[in-house]
C-alpha cells in the first residue's frame, strides 16, 4: 500500500514535471487548430484530464509532447460536434493537415517562443504594453485600446502592425542564430 | 509552392482576422483553400498562431509578477495532496502561472515614442477651419491620430502610402495612420493607387478596405454612412455586428450602412454629382530641382550629372577605384541602359554644394544587391554628412539592415544620430529594386527627424526608432577638415573625415536628388522613368 502511494507520488511528479515543461507546446497545438481561445482552453483542460488518466501508458523516455499533441488532437476531433457553429473551424482535410505540420514543427516552435522575448524587448514601450494588455487573460482588444488612448480601428491596425513585426523579428533572429 | 509577398500579406490578413474572431465566411473560404493547397502557407498559419498564443502567455507571466504569486512551481504542487482529475484542471487553469518563474526582462526599451506624420496637406480650396484649431495650409505634414474638422470647403490629403483622399466640409475626419482613416462626419473621396492597395476608411456604420479603386464615403451625424464605389471595387464590411459579412461593391454600386442594417442607397445619383466636378485646389508650389545621375557613362573617371534649378556647378560623379583595370568594368548593364556597379572596393563622390545643410530632399535610385551579399558588404548605398544640428555632424548612411534584431536582415535601412529607419522587404535577391528615401529636416534641432522608405514604389516605413544622438566633432582633430561635407558618397561608409574602409557591394543606377519631399504618385513617376511627370499632378 505504501509502495503503491509512493508509486503514484513519483508519477505525480514526472507528469507536474512533464506538464510544466510541456504546456505551452500543447496548448499552441490546440490554438492552432481551434484557433479561438476560449474554446482552446476548454480543450486544454479536457486532454489535460486524458493525459492525467491514461499516464500509466506513457512510456518514459518517449516523446511526451507527441504523444500529448495525439491526445489533444482526439480531443479536438471529438469537440467537432459542440464546436460546430464556431466561427473558425476548419474542414477534416484541413484540420489533419495544419495538425500534420503544426506537429512537425514542434520543435521549431519552441525557439520561436524564445526568440520572442528578444523581440519583445525590440519594441518601443507604448507599443509593447498595448500588446501585452491585449493578450493579458480577461482583457480585450477594446479594454487595450482604452487603456493606450486608440481607437478601437486604430487598435487592430496597430496589433496587425506589431504583430507582423514580431513575426518577422523571430524569423530573422532565429535565420541569424543558425549563420553563426 | 512558396509563398509570394502578396501571399504573405493575405495570409497576415487572414490569420489576424483568425485571431481577433473577426474571420468572415468568406475569409474562413480562403483560409481553407491557401492552407490545404500549401504547405508554406500551413507553416506561416502555424507560426502566426503560435505568436499569438506565446505572447498569451508571456502577457499572463506579466500579470501574475505584478500580482506577485509565488514564483516556484513546485511548492505549489507539493503543498497540496493533488487528485488526478483536480491535477488535470489545476494543469490547464494555471497555464500561465508555470512561466512566472522563468525571467524575461520586458521593461526594457530601446526606442521612445516620436511624432509619426503619415500624411500632408495636398490642396484646400475655401477651407475654414474651426477658430479653436490650428489653421492648416497645402504642404502641413500630418500627424497619426490628427483629427481634421473642416467647417467648410474642400481640403485633400495625401498619405504616405499613395492613398489620396478629398474631404469636403463639414467634416470631421482622423488621420489614422498612413494606411487608414476615420470619417466620423461629411464626405469624403478616396482615390487609391495599387501602390497603396489595402488602405481602409471606417466609421461607426462601416469599415471600407480599398481593393485599388475610387469611392466615396458620406458619413451622417446618426453613425449612418453611404458608400458609393466610383471605379474598380471595395470590401466594406459592417461594424457592430459579429456575424456579419463583407460586401464587395463593384463600380457604380453603393450601400447605406446603418446600426439597423444594411440597406440601398436612397439616392446614389446626388452622391455622384457631388464629387463628379473637378475641383480645383490651391496647393504648395512644387519645385523643379533636382540632380541626376543615369550612368549611362563614365568618361575616364567622371559620369555626369544632370541639374535642374540647383546652382550651376559640377555635380559630376567620380569614380574612386582601386585600378584602371577595375574602373573599366565599373559600368554594367542597368535598370535603364548602364548602371554603376561596386565590387567592393570602389566608391564615388560627387560635389554637392549644400548637401550637408537642412534643405528637404528625396533620394531614389535603382539598386540591385547580390543574393549571397555578407553582411559587409551592406553599408552604405548613398551617403552624406549632416551638418544641421539635427544630426550632430554625423554621417546620414542608406543601406541594407545586416542587424537581424532590429529588423528584417537585408531591409532598406537609414541610419543617422538620432535614430534609424527599418523597411520590410529584403533586398538581397540579385534583382533590381527602386528605392526612395524622403529626408526631411528642421530648423529646431529639437524636432524629430522624418525618414519616409519607399521600395518599388510601396511605402516601408514613415517612423523611426530613436537610439544615441552623438557629435563626431569632439573626435576631429583641430587640423582636420570635414572634407565629407557637401558631398554626396556613393559605395563606401563615411566617419568623420570620410569613408571608412567598409564598402557597398552592389549596383546603383539612376541616382536623383530631389529638394522636397516628393509625394508617393511622384515617386510612382520616377520608377517609370518620368522626370517631368514627378512635376505633375492630376487634379
Amino acid at each position: 500500500m505504501a509502495s503503491h502511494s509512493q508509486s503514484e507520488a513519483e508519477n505525480r511528479k514526472r507528469l507536474v514535471a512533464l506538464m510544466t515543461h510541456h504546456q505551452r507546446r500543447i496548448f499552441s497545438y490546440i490554438y492552432t487548430l481551434v484557433p479561438r481561445r476560449p474554446d482552446a482552453d476548454d480543450i486544454l483542460q479536457e486532454t489535460s484530464l486524458v493525459i492525467c488518466e491514461k499516464f500509466d501508458e506513457f512510456e518514459p523516455g518517449t516523446d511526451f509532447v507527441a504523444w500529448a499533441c495525439q491526445i489533444a488532437y482526439w480531443r479536438v476531433r471529438y469537440a467537432r460536434q459542440k464546436f460546430a457553429r464556431a466561427k473558425v473551424f476548419f474542414n477534416q482535410d484541413v484540420l489533419d493537415a495544419v495538425a500534420k505540420t503544426a506537429s512537425d514543427m514542434s520543435a521549431e516552435l519552441d525557439d520561436r517562443h524564445e526568440a520572442l522575448s528578444h523581440c519583445l524587448q525590440k519594441l518601443n514601450t507604448r507599443d509593447r504594453e498595448f500588446l501585452l494588455a491585449r493578450y493579458e487573460p480577461g482583457c480585450g482588444v477594446r479594454d487595450a485600446a482604452r487603456r493606450s488612448g486608440r481607437s478601437l480601428a486604430a487598435a487592430y491596425k496597430a496589433l496587425t502592425r506589431i504583430r507582423k513585426l514580431l513575426l518577422d523579428c523571430v524569423t530573422h533572429q532565429l535565420e541569424s542564430e543558425a549563420a553563426t | 509552392m512558396s509563398l509570394s509577398d502578396r501571399d504573405i500579406l493575405e495570409l497576415n490578413e487572414l490569420c489576424d482576422a483568425t485571431v481577433e474572431g473577426t474571420l468572415t465566411a468568406a475569409q474562413r473560404v480562403r483560409l481553407e483553400q491557401l492552407l490545404a493547397d500549401s504547405e508554406d502557407a500551413r507553416r506561416y498559419y502555424v507560426k502566426a498562431m503560435d505568436l499569438s498564443a506565446s505572447l498569451g502567455q508571456y502577457a499572463g507571466e506579466m500579470q501574475m509578477e505584478a500580482a506577485d504569486v509565488p514564483s516556484s512551481g513546485t511548492h505549489l504542487w507539493e503543498s497540496k495532496s493533488v487528485r488526478w482529475a483536480a491535477l488535470a484542471a489545476a494543469l490547464a487553469l494555471t497555464f500561465t502561472w508555470w512561466l512566472t518563474s522563468r525571467p524575461t526582462d520586458l521593461a526594457k526599451s530601446i526606442s521612445a515614442d516620436l511624432p509619426e506624420y503619415v500624411a500632408r496637406l495636398t490642396g484646400t480650396k475655401d477651407a475654414v477651419w474651426p477658430p479653436a484649431a490650428a489653421e492648416l495650409a497645402p504642404g502641413d505634414f500630418l500627424r497619426r491620430g490628427q483629427r481634421l474638422s473642416l467647417k467648410s470647403g474642400f481640403a485633400e490629403v495625401t498619405f504616405d502610402s499613395g492613398a489620396i483622399v478629398l474631404l469636403e466640409g463639414p467634416a470631421v475626419f482622423d488621420v489614422t495612420s498612413a494606411w487608414d482613416a476615420t470619417l466620423l462626419r461629411g464626405a469624403i473621396k478616396a482615390n487609391v493607387p495599387s501602390q497603396a492597395l489595402g488602405f481602409r476608411v471606417s466609421n461607426r456604420a462601416v469599415e471600407v478596405i480599398d481593393i485599388g479603386t475610387e469611392f466615396s464615403m458620406f458619413a451622417d451625424d446618426r453613425g449612418g454612412a453611404d458608400v458609393l464605389v466610383l471605379k474598380g471595387e471595395v470590401e466594406a464590411m459592417p461594424s457592430g455586428d459579429e456575424d456579419s459579412e463583407a460586401i464587395v461593391l463593384q463600380a457604380n454600386e453603393s450601400r447605406r450602412f446603418a446600426r439597423a442594417g444594411v440597406t440601398v442607397s436612397e439616392d446614389p445619383a446626388q452622391m455622384r454629382a457631388r464629387f463628379s466636378a473637378r475641383v480645383p485646389l490651391e496647393r504648395q508650389s512644387d519645385s523643379v530641382r533636382y540632380v541626376q545621375w543615369s550612368f549611362d557613362e563614365l568618361q575616364g573617371k567622371i559620369s555626369p550629372a544632370k541639374v535642374a534649378g540647383f546652382p550651376l556647378g559640377d555635380y559630376h560623379v567620380k569614380l574612386i577605384a582601386p585600378s584602371p583595370s577595375v574602373r573599366h568594368t565599373a559600368l554594367v548593364d542597368g535598370f535603364r541602359q548602364k548602371a554603376l556597379r561596386f565590387e567592393g572596393l570602389s566608391f564615388a563622390r560627387a560635389e554637392f554644394p549644400g548637401l550637408s545643410g537642412n534643405f528637404p530632399r528625396t533620394i531614389a535610385f535603382w539598386v540591385k544587391v547580390p543574393n549571397d551579399s555578407p553582411l559587409s558588404g551592406a553599408y552604405s548605398m548613398v551617403a552624406w554628412r549632416g551638418d544641421a544640428d539635427q544630426l550632430a555632424s554625423r554621417p546620414v548612411h542608406i543601406g541594407w539592415n545586416r542587424q537581424p534584431t532590429e529588423g528584417p536582415l537585408g531591409a532598406i535601412r537609414t541610419d543617422f544620430s538620432g535614430g534609424h529607419a527599418m523597411g520590410t522587404t529584403p533586398l538581397r535577391d540579385g534583382r533590381w529594386h527602386h528605392i526612395a528615401v524622403i529626408f526631411l529636416l528642421s530648423d529646431d534641432p529639437t524636432a524629430p527627424v522624418q525618414v519616409k522608405q519607399y521600395v518599388d514604389g510601396r511605402l516601408e516605413s514613415n517612423a523611426v526608432t530613436s537610439g544615441p544622438k552623438r557629435s563626431v566633432r569632439g573626435n576631429v582633430r583641430a587640423n582636420d577638415n570635414l572634407s565629407g561635407s557637401d558631398r554626396l558618397w556613393l559605395g563606401c561608409r563615411l566617419g568623420a573625415v570620410g569613408p571608412k574602409k567598409e564598402r557597398f557591394l552592389g549596383e546603383i543606377d539612376e541616382l536623383v536628388v530631389w529638394d522636397r519631399g516628393l509625394e508617393p504618385v511622384e515617386i510612382v513617376a520616377l520608377m517609370d522613368g518620368h522626370m517631368t511627370l514627378a512635376t505633375q499632378r492630376a487634379d
